[in-house]
């Protein structure tokens, strides 16, 4: 079965490079992490097919961050996917959800596959909404939130997590599906992985490519979140003695 | 200003009067039209079935026509329906909203972004789909007239729910518990989690837990699962007692009035994140706080 696995390049919110704003330019991408169990799912499903990495790079400046991305895309490629297709264009850095979803769309529909797999939301953004997206685009049906994923007859059987219960869901391919990261466990590329993973293919593809052209930008501004926590840490004294400190404290403002 | 809204609730109709201008309301059943009656100057009724996101976002987008923005929850279900509909549409979604202003066909919105490290204030034009974070517009929606119109539609979904398995669910309402003790990977056993329960009776409050002692170790049932990827809450109190504090924790309880932590690690990052930490072995402090607690309460 030939799968596209939707690996975004995202920022690394562990590393955020802040001053009066978050910088985003001199913040570094990482795969977002619940990818890592879409790729992983990608690579027990395909059989002897294929299984291809999909990015469309939404970061800026161009050229420093194709450079990040596909490092981060090696690693997609060590842990078992054929080769990958990096959407760099000038119009897609910053763009509106619409755009980043026609330009995927136009990966999967110029490559093929039988099956498109995501992660349930992103690090950086946490949406959720690419996905469905993706799937109106392609006109394909889209089943979110899979925690266990089955393939059988054409058809694809998922148990889809919801906050209050879990709803078993069937879908004929070709389909989108969306993971939890309960799904699996991703594995981590072997040395001798990691080495090959240097020799697949990395595509790179503009809008012009494409053919596809793209919707204005989102206009944004980042700030980061100041917490004004007090910070007192009781460090001294017997078990105790701290114990009736701290109740003193919550005491004193009111919530015991 | 004409605002739609898509599984209405109180929250999202009073959300939606605060734009000013026509309320609408869109439900996928003649009951939760009458629940919504007098809430709405207009209520359509879809008979789909709204659990299918591909029928409920059909609907959405047939409704939508004429309507500057649409209002949701946001829950798993409602943003895929969201996405679906606003790809259709050829709109923008923007999902956990904080707050928002309509000026000049324009949206301002607020979110957080970053594994919750900063807000986003947004600019989009309309019309634009937006799903709102619970727990943000506390308020009544004004009484009005209400005009029932049915809509029209054939609506196809290529998808088959086999079967619907509910989640063990007790009595935790984490979301609207004013003390949380939440419990980490600092607890060697489930069976010690009862000290937690225990302090959570004694103050009158509710036990929450990080990601792994749901979702890896299965101690307990999702519903207590905080953070990022669980649920938001907002105590007046909040007690880390194990928890390392790893952004996608604190990512859930930001809103929280005080955060107390008890760690045994100096430099566990939870302490930066406090207002009060204790530095101690949790097995040493607990059934201290929980006598002192329970004497204090008069037990
Ligand atoms: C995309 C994504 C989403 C995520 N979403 C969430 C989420 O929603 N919620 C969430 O919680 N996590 C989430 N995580 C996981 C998160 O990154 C951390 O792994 C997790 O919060 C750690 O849980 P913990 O603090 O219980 O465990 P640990 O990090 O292992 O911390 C245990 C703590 O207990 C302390 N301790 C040990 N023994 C004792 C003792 N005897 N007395 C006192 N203290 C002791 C240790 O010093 C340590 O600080 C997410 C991660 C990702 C990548
Ligand atoms: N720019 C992107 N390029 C490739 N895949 C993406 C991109 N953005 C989102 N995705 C996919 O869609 C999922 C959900 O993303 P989001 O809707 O942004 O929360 C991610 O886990 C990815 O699998």
């Amino acid at each position: 079965m030939k799968i596209a696995v939707l690996i975004k390049t995202a920022l690394d919110t562990g590393q955020l490079r802040v001053r009066d704003t978050v910088v985003v330019e001199e913040t570094p991408l990482k795969i977002s992490d619940i990818d890592r169990n879409a790729v992983e799912e990608a690579v027990k499903l395909k059989g002897k097919d294929k299984a291809y990495g999909v990015t469309v790079l939404k970061w800026g400046p161009l050229q420093k961050k194709v450079q990040e991305a596909e490092n981060v895309l090696r690693e997609a490629l060590a842990m078992g996917l054929d080769e990958a297709y990096l959407v760099a264009d000038e119009k897609l850095l910053n763009a509106s959800h619409i755009a980043t979803a026609k330009a995927i769309a136009a990966v999967v529909k110029k490559v093929g596959a039988d099956l498109v797999l995501a992660g349930e939301a992103t690090v950086d953004n946490y949406t959720g909404q690419i996905p469905a997206r993706v799937a109106a685009e392609l006109g394909w049906p889209v089943i979110t939130y899979a925690r266990e994923l089955k393939v059988e007859g054409g058809r694809v059987v998922a148990r889809r997590d919801l906050e209050d219960h879990v709803e078993v869901v069937e879908a004929p391919l070709p389909a989108v599906v969306s993971v939890t990261r309960e799904i699996n466990q991703p594995r981590i590329p072997t040395l001798l992985a990691i080495r090959a993973a240097m020799k697949k293919p990395i595509n790179r593809l503009t809008l012009a490519d494409l053919g596809i052209s793209v919707e204005p930008k989102i206009s944004a501004a980042y700030k980061p979140l100041v917490i004004q926590r007090k910070k007192i840490v009781i460090k001294d004294g017997t078990p105790e003695e701290k114990a009736e400190k701290l109740i003193q404290y919550l005491r004193q403002e009111g919530v015991i | 200003m004409k605002t739609l809204v898509v599984f209405p609730n109180k929250e999202l109709l009073y959300a939606a009067s605060t734009l000013g201008g026509e309320v609408a309301a869109l439900v996928f059943s003649q009951k939760e039209a009458e629940a919504v009656s007098g809430k709405a100057h207009k209520i359509l009724v879809a008979e789909v079935d709204p659990r299918l996101p591909d029928a409920a976002a059909e609907a959405v987008a047939k409704a939508a026509a004429g309507y500057d923005l649409v209002l949701m929850p946001s829950t798993k279900n409602a943003k895929t329906v969201g996405g679906l509909a606003a790809q259709k549409l050829g709109v923008e979604l923007l999902v956990d909203v904080l707050s928002m202003r309509a000026e000049g066909g324009v949206l301002t919105a607020e979110r957080y972004v970053f594994g919750n490290k900063a807000v986003a204030t947004v600019q989009v034009s309309l019309p634009a789909v937006v799903t709102v974070a619970p727990g943000r517009f506390q308020g009544e929606p004004p009484a009005v007239q209400s005009a029932v119109e049915k809509l029209a539609l054939a609506p196809t979904s290529r998808l088959k729910i086999v079967a619907v398995e509910e989640k063990s669910r007790g009595a935790v309402r984490l979301e609207e518990a004013e003390i949380i003790v939440s419990v980490g990977r600092g607890f060697k056993k489930k069976e010690d989690l009862q000290m937690a329960f225990e302090l959570a009776k004694v103050l009158g409050g509710q036990v929450g837990c990080s990601r792994p002692i749901a979702a890896d170790l299965k101690w307990l049932p999702e519903e207590h699962w905080v953070g990022l990827s669980g649920k938001k809450v907002k105590p007046k109190l909040y007690l880390a007692i194990g928890i390392s504090g790893q952004p996608q924790h604190i990512a859930g309880i930001l809103d929280s009035r005080i955060i107390a932590a008890i760690n045994n690690d100096p430099s566990a990052p939870i302490f930066q994140n406090a207002d009060y930490g204790v530095v101690e072995d949790l097995y040493k402090i607990v059934p201290i706080l929980i006598n002192k607690i329970s004497k204090l309460k008069g037990g």
